[in-house]
């Protein structure tokens, strides 16, 4: 019996270990959710701080973004969105650290660096762009270039992660395209992007990969 | 039957041998404690094991040091992948049978 099923036991093997070997595969689901839901409490912080004049775009001009109160609500925003940053990537590596300590994986492997290192070029151009047009551009047209990189930094890292985090860049940058055509929506297309994406996507691979 | 069995290389029968070509072969290169890992085997083993597949000429140590550290890094040979694709392929056809 064991000499009957042994090709296919070894077809088996020969197939994790490539697929171990080369992916990242400790992305938690949870990681998805938990970035999402900052995203949405980031962007309903800016809701609340930023006049919906500016929201919709009609009190938007160049005189003032220079304006003292233009000034502040920039500084503000950026501060609002570099926290979601720092807490979305530290929740999102918190719960992928441990599932793969509950699977007795090890994080840190070669193609966790590749895959990292595919995921910040595109990344930090997209953050570099976004600082230096900050305050000279609509407003966005900043958070279209935040959805657009960050979809592509996605679709980039994706060969060495899940496949579906590619079906997540994809629809990331659909959005940030769809957001460059919707200039009054652009908080709302933001926050669809990285919260109700994010969030519905990591439930998703919650069930999906029960972890 | 016999033709089938024809193409089962017999150095690829052992499955610590079996996890080190499905690593090379969809890396460009590993390390040994990234072989070790991922494989979950001894030192030992694992070396022994390493030491066939190189005298085979499948795959090659290339030694380097980083940090001053001593870390040999191990990628697979022309050879190696052919011979190691042709072992996938008998495998799926004796699966077929």
């Amino acid at each position: 019996m064991e000499e009957q099923n042994q090709p296919l036991e070894d077809i088996r093997i020969i197939r994790k270990i490539m697929e171990d070997s080369s992916r990242f595969l400790s992305l938690s689901g949870l990681s998805g959710v938990s970035a999402g839901l900052f995203a949405i409490a980031g962007a309903i912080a800016a809701k609340m701080i930023i006049p919906d004049s500016i929201i919709t775009g009609e009190g938007y001009s160049e005189s003032f973004q220079a304006s003292s109160e233009g000034l502040r609500i920039i500084r503000f925003l950026f501060a609002d969105a570099s926290i979601v940053l720092v807490l979305a990537l530290a929740s999102a590596f918190f719960f992928s650290w441990r599932k793969a300590k509950n699977e007795g994986k090890s994080v840190w492997t070669p193609v966790t660096k590749k895959m990292l290192v595919n995921l910040a070029v595109p990344l930090a151009t997209g953050g570099l762009f976004v600082i230096f047009t900050l305050g000279r551009v609509p407003g966005h047209i900043s958070a279209s270039a935040t959805l657009i990189f960050y979809g592509l930094a996605l679709i980039n890292g994706s060969k060495f992660t899940l496949g579906e985090i590619f079906w997540l860049g994809l629809l990331e940058v659909a959005t940030g395209l769809i957001c460059l055509l919707m200039p009054h929506h652009g908080l709302l297309l933001w926050a669809f992007g990285f919260g109700v994406l994010h969030v519905v996507y990591g439930l998703f691979m919650y069930i999906r990969y029960r972890g | 039957m016999k033709h089938i069995l024809a193409n089962i290389n017999k150095a690829f029968e052992n499955r610590v041998r079996l996890g080190i070509m499905s690593m090379l072969i969809v890396n460009d290169h590993a390390d040994f404690i990234s072989l070790r890992e991922t494989l979950e085997v001894t030192d030992g083993n694992l070396a022994s094991h390493l030491r066939a597949l190189e005298e085979c000429g499948y795959i090659i140590a290339e030694k380097k040091f980083i940090n001053r550290k001593p870390n040999t890094s191990y990628r697979i040979t022309r050879e190696g992948e052919e011979s190691f694709r042709n072992h996938i392929k008998a495998l799926e056809d004796l699966i077929r049978k």
